[in-house]
């Protein structure tokens, strides 16, 4: 009964009858339901492709002048209060407040010359550097990750992408941040991890029982509920009752299931190396993705803060309820550089780097001069992102900004063709369409927009 | 309505041919037919296709066109090959003549005016090349940006403008008058040079030829002479077919002149069911498995379909439908579609499984245990008919409906800053609801409102929506169900619609003016003046609604009365089909179309004349949603079980059976409450407020969210999501909200510790309660022995807790059920 989408041919200069037909599934009709993750993987859907992806968020915007692309030449109220050091690759230099990162600028590429043209308002730029599209008349874009769940579903029972520590909350614009499955639906929203990892008693909310419900207690309820289902056995004709049934089955999986149980145990990483990522939110957030791609999830997406008011971020206007500059070297920076450079070292050590696309971006830049209060301000002119992994070339620099870093002069590139570059990664078909509830087919990125090819 | 006349029309004019069949022939059944019956063409070379079609009574039966030998009978005026394409000679009249296992069946070709000059036409013939070809499609040139430097309009709705890209830009080279075969636009797409866009035709093709033709005409544009396409034909108009049969469509185009020509190769189809058939460029149609779909065609920006009846292989007997219930002429549309189609309705709902479906859908509650109890017992034969008037009136029907507009009309603090406007959006909904306003009453009152939001409630659509274009596409959107934001920038691709109906219908929204009011209000006036302009024409258009009458520019009338005239009359078919696919769609779980609100042409309904005639029925009834609610309601259709009749191949789209469906957020999360009789909290409401009683869509609820509360930011029905995910059910395992209520001191599983506590009872009450049955035996046994073997060697309060933790788990099974978290 389940009609296999994956299977239909793909038209360029084409695709209604896909779209319409996806389209009607997405909807949850009677019969015509798109299965979930699990569901396709009990029909066969799902695709044993080991390429993966860590989408680190850098919410607040960093600043490209104090982070990765320095102007030591410009003036001091452009150039900021931090110099550049070498890196293990000639063609790199970034900022001092990153000793660790520069040890391996080898494993990533940097371009200088991401930008976007939307209002500087955080929330656009979290839309479009997590779908690769701004949100337009209310029409919410899925997330890459959930796009990726949807296209090829999960592994070892683990759910395909899972977001960390939390979502990204206001951030001042009142809009979506890009992080659900939008117009695919619920079922292919992330599995969001709600704690904080660091915590000394970090669990997942709501995976395991609460301690008053024994194990025991647990069999008794699947038994019991069992007895109840069995009366109506038909309810099995039904797909969305069966999509019910798979769901509660994974949840039992998860709960039961000793790895996925271990896969977000923490503690079972020795103290050293928790330590080397960092004991703070993002670092453990690195850790745990490396912990959960290791064993099966696909695509992890950790957001360093959940939102840039009275925080500490990368949102660094020099006044309150924002941050001052200093943060970078005092906090902000080390956490990245400790997390960021443990990651992908260890993701190298262990062989899963060939296979996991590493992203770092921030939603935007910031005002190549220093405002009266010592920060800078929005600025989605321009702004440096990180690649590395799957596939990704490193030691690279692609695209060149003015000498004050406030424009792209070379390969300007926009966040579609970093949504592009994972896709491709991925290995994901840029052609490839996805059901939108409007009435034009949506690829997975609109067409025409290309990897950012010299990334590979 | 008048689609369906006119297929039956067209049935008619075909004139079916008919001869008699030699004796003890093995082939072809019934009889067969060629289609068309009589073919006009007016070219020399000018080609047509024929279909040899069985046919049994006025039925289309299938295409056994491959197993016919074609003949003409003078073939000086137009011949005929192996495949029934007809092509033009000379002036004349021939007959054609196909023969299928000794039966023979005839047509008639007239060629006229062969004589005559003839031009291929850029509006009717060129541009239809140029998108079926893929030319002009989104994807490539008919971007907005359009491909390498070349832009057409997406599908070809801009002739002077996509004649102008032809001809004149890229310095000529596109078109070649001096060497035809030259151009461009021949090299291109037949990839003798090198073509992004691959090979979209050879050099032996017709569309090769038409172009090279065209243009050693000299290329003409557009000119006003151009005969226009009036509509399109499909033939067959509707068949029924065998599983894996194939069927040719032919697609004629009628023009204005009078003339018809064949198109269906650059007529672009679809399918809207495609596990039931497929259907290729070409037109051909192949079936995959038993059911309906609609074959849909779209052709220089004409569209019309054609329905496919796919039957079950194993035949029902015509006794089934006929000793079937018929309570409605809802019954007799839904059984006839079901004998057309050869599946058995299924039987009769319990009783149990009946109340409990009617409070889930008209209500959104669990019916009280005492309730159930009565409803049980007793032995009226209209029983059924008095519950279902019981439940309209009771209160809750208020706090349901009035979340389902909210939900409709986006009800939201998101939207309404002001919790004061909010509330007075929300108590006109309510008030509405109260009085069974006739739905084109609280529409109109909507479009027209003027004044204070805070006085006058329905304002506050126009504090919500102040771009033009929001309430533009909202109102068609929410009202009738279509979605018009493609015809924003250019003719809508799917839809009659083009770019000057959406300009001239948002200009009737225009004039709309909010000032602030008082006490934190907004003041909506109806402005004097002010028009939105044409985007591409710079001017403002007349007002006009969608396919309605323009007023004038000066008109000093408020222009939103003419939209809301337009918009309710009963003449207004989308209007109320709009409305008939909610409400229907609300109690049987799936609308006449899918998506609910997507009611474009080349979306059509599962069942037009049911949908005809629910329409037809609530314009009769002044728009009085109760009685819509009522005669659904009543109809065997609803009544049925949810079991399907053949286990083996459930039907979730012709109503053979209820079609059973998960329940809405809001509902099992009251139902939670309801059931273990502890109220849900939420911030600002007082205690025991229900969540279907929220005003607001942003209430803080982990639960709703996780289970698919609609944002109510966007005017679609897929805001709503039913899709079970595992972040619901770990919530419903190891979460606070069905745990902390099973928990609580005031939890009904408390009872079942009493001194006098009877397990028995406590079960019963349980299953009561929660599913509205009794427990079966089995059931009954089973859990008994789960709450005594729980106990078993433990007294005082060690056997307390671990009867009571015996009795949540119980519950906790009973309300995680598929049975209580569905309407079944």
């Amino acid at each position: 009964m389940f009609r296999i989408d994956a299977e239909k041919k793909v038209h360029f200069c084409d695709g209604m009858s896909r779209r319409d037909f996806l389209h009607a599934g997405s909807m949850g009709l009677a019969g015509l339901t798109m299965s979930s993750y699990y569901a396709m993987k009990a029909e066969g859907r799902t695709s044993n492709e080991d390429k993966n992806a860590i989408f680190l968020f850098l919410v607040g915007g960093p600043s490209q002048l104090d982070t990765f692309d320095m102007k030591p030449d410009a003036p001091a109220e452009i150039r900021g209060p931090y110099k550049p050091i070498k890196t293990n690759s000639p063609d790199i230099q970034i900022s001092e407040i990153f000793p660790r990162t520069a040890k391996h600028a080898d494993k990533f590429s940097i371009v200088r010359s991401m930008h976007h043209k939307a209002a500087g308002v955080h929330d656009t730029g979290h839309q479009m550097m997590q779908t690769g599209r701004l949100f337009l008349n209310g029409l919410e874009q899925p997330n890459a990750g959930c796009v990726l769940g949807y296209l090829r579903g999960g592994k070892n029972d683990m759910p395909p992408h899972v977001m960390m520590p939390e979502p990204i909350g206001p951030t001042g614009g009142n809009m979506p941040h890009g992080q659900s499955a939008g117009f695919l639906g619920k079922a292919y929203d992330p599995f969001v991890l709600n704690a904080d990892p660091s915590a000394p008693d970090f669990k997942v909310p709501d995976l395991l029982p609460p301690e008053y419900i024994s194990s025991v207690r647990i069999d008794r309820r699947k038994n019991l509920r069992s007895l109840v289902d069995e009366s109506v056995e038909y309810f099995e004709s039904n797909l969305d009752a069966k999509l019910l049934d798979e769901s509660f089955n994974q949840a039992y999986t998860l709960m039961s299931s000793a790895t996925a149980r271990e896969a977000f145990d923490l503690t079972q990483e020795p103290e050293k190396l928790r330590e080397k990522y960092g004991m703070n939110k993002f670092g453990q957030s690195c850790l745990l993705s490396r912990r959960l791609i290791e064993r099966g999830v696909r695509f992890c997406t950790v957001n360093m803060f959940e939102t840039v008011f009275n925080e500490i971020t990368w949102d660094i206007h020099g006044s309150a309820p924002f941050s001052p500059i200093e943060c970078y070297s005092d906090l902000i920076g080390p956490m990245f550089d400790k997390g960021y450079s443990s990651l992908l070292e260890d993701l190298k050590d262990r062989g899963l780097l060939e296979s996991t696309m590493v992203v770092a971006t921030g939603e935007f830049g910031r005002t190549p001069k220093i405002n009266p209060a010592g920060g800078r301000d929005h600025w989605p002119q321009v702004w440096s992102i990180l690649a590395a992994g799957g596939g990704v070339q490193g030691g690279r620099v692609i695209g060149k900004t003015d000498e004050i870093g406030a424009y792209p002069i070379e390969r300007p590139v926009l966040p579609n063709e970093l949504v592009a570059s994972v896709y491709h990664s991925l290995g994901i078909d840029l052609e490839t369409e996805l059901p939108s509830p409007g009435s034009r087919p949506v690829p997975v990125v609109d067409f025409g927009v290309e990897p950012i090819w010299e990334l590979f | 309505m008048r689609e369906f006349g006119r297929s039956v029309l067209i049935a008619l004019v075909m004139g079916v041919i008919t001869l008699s069949s030699a004796p003890g022939d093995a082939g072809a059944e019934g009889e067969i037919a060629l289609i068309p019956s009589e073919i006009e063409l007016t070219r020399v070379g000018q080609t047509h296709q024929v279909l040899v079609e069985e046919k049994e009574g006025a039925l289309w039966k299938g295409d056994v066109s491959e197993q016919a030998a074609f003949h003409s009978s003078d073939p000086a005026i137009a011949t005929i090959d192996d495949t029934g394409q007809v092509r033009a000679v000379a002036n004349g009249e021939t007959t054609i003549t196909a023969q299928v296992d000794g039966q023979t069946t005839t047509s008639v070709v007239r060629v006229k005016g062969a004589d005559q000059p003839f031009n291929w036409s850029f509006r009717n013939h060129i541009q239809p090349i140029l998108y079926k070809k893929g030319c002009s499609t989104g994807a490539c040139h008919g971007a907005a940006a359009g491909k390498n430097g070349f832009k057409l309009s997406l599908r070809g709705y801009d002739f002077e403008a996509d004649h102008l890209a032809i001809t004149r830009e890229a310095d000529g080279r596109r078109v070649s008058l001096t060497h035809p075969e030259d151009s461009l636009i021949l090299l291109k797409p037949t990839a003798q040079i090198a073509h992004e866009g691959g090979e979209r035709f050879d050099q032996d093709s017709e569309s090769y030829q038409m172009l090279l033709e065209w243009i050693q005409d000299g290329a003409p544009g557009a000119s006003e002479e151009d005969p226009r396409i009036t509509h399109l034909e499909i033939l067959p108009k509707q068949v029924m077919l065998s599983e894996n049969s194939n069927q040719q469509m032919i697609v004629q185009a009628v023009f204005t002149d009078g003339s018809l020509r064949d198109v269906t190769e650059w007529a672009k189809f679809d399918t809207t069911d495609e596990s039931v058939a497929v259907v290729d460029d070409v037109g051909r149609v192949s079936v995959l498995a038993p059911g309906s779909t609609c074959i849909t065609v779209w052709y220089s920006s004409k569209v019309t379909s054609a329905d496919v009846l796919v039957p079950r292989s194993e035949s029902v007997s015509p006794e089934v439908y006929a000793s079937e219930d018929r309570k409605n002429f809802i019954d007799d549309h839904v059984l006839a579609k079901l004998e057309s189609l050869q599946i058995a309705p299924t039987t009769e709902a319990e009783d149990a499984t009946f109340i409990r479906r009617v409070y889930l859908d008209t209500l959104g509650i669990l019916p009280d245990v005492e309730e159930v109890k009565r409803f049980l017992r007793s032995g009226n034969p209209n029983k059924r008919a008095a519950l279902i008037e019981r439940v309209l009136e009771r209160p809750e029907f208020v706090d349901y409906w009035s979340y389902k507009w909210s939900d409709l009309l986006l009800v939201s603090s998101r939207n309404l800053k002001e919790a004061k406007e909010l509330n007075s959006f929300y108590r006109f909904i309510r008030e509405s609801v109260e009085e069974n306003k006739p739905w084109d009453r609280f529409v109109s009152e909507i479009i027209t409102a003027s004044g204070s939001t805070l006085e006058n409630g329905a304002a506050g659509f126009f504090k919500m929506h102040q771009e033009t274009t929001d309430l533009t596409e909202t109102t068609s959107q929410a009202f009738l169900g279509m979605s018009i934001t493609c015809a924003r920038c250019h003719n809508h691709p799917l839809e009659k619609w083009t770019q000057d109906d959406y300009y001239g219908m948002a200009n009737l929204l225009a004039r709309v003016k909010l000032k602030n009011g008082k006490d934190g209000g907004t003041e909506v006036i109806a402005n004097p003046f002010g028009n939105i302009l044409h985007p591409s024409k710079a001017r403002p258009l007349p007002p006009k609604p969608l396919d309605g009458e323009p007023i004038s520019l000066d008109a000093s009338i408020d222009r939103r009365q003419i939209l809301a005239d337009w918009l309710t009359s009963p003449e207004n078919p989308y209007f109320t089909r709009a409305i008939v696919n909610r409400v229907w769609k609300n109690f049987m779980g799936r609308g006449l179309v899918e998506p609910e609100d997507d009611l474009r042409l080349t979306n059509p309904s599962s069942n037009q004349p049911l949908m005809d005639a629910l329409a037809d029925n609530l314009a009769k009834h002044k728009f009085d949603l109760k009685h819509l609610m009522r005669t659904i309601m009543n109809s065997a259709a609803y009544q049925r079980s949810s079991a399907p009749s053949d286990p083996s191949q459930p039907d979730n789209k012709n109503y053979s059976q209820y079609i059973m469906r998960r329940l809405p957020a809001e509902v099992i999360l009251d139902a939670y409450a309801q059931a273990t009789g502890v109220p849900t909290k939420f911030a600002g409401y007082p205690e025991g407020a229900r969540a279907l009683q929220l005003r607001d869509s942003e209430v803080a609820s982990y639960f709703l969210n996780a289970f698919g509360r609609p944002e109510r930011k966007q005017t679609c029905a897929c805001e709503r999501t039913e899709d079970a995910n595992i972040a619901q059910t770990l919530h419903i395992a190891n979460g606070d909200t069905l745990n902390d209520k099973l928990r609580a001191e005031t939890s009904i599983v408390q009872a079942v510790i009493s001194e006098d506590a009877d397990n028995s009872k406590s079960v019963e009450d349980l299953f009561l309660r929660a599913l509205s049955r009794y427990p079966t035996e089995g059931e009954r046994e089973k859990a008994l022995a789960v709450l005594s073997e729980a106990v078993s060697g433990a007294e005082g309060e060690e056997l307390k807790t671990r009867k009571r933790e015996a009795m949540e788990d119980l519950a906790w099974a009973v309300m995680s059920s598929k049975e209580f978290l569905f309407n079944h």
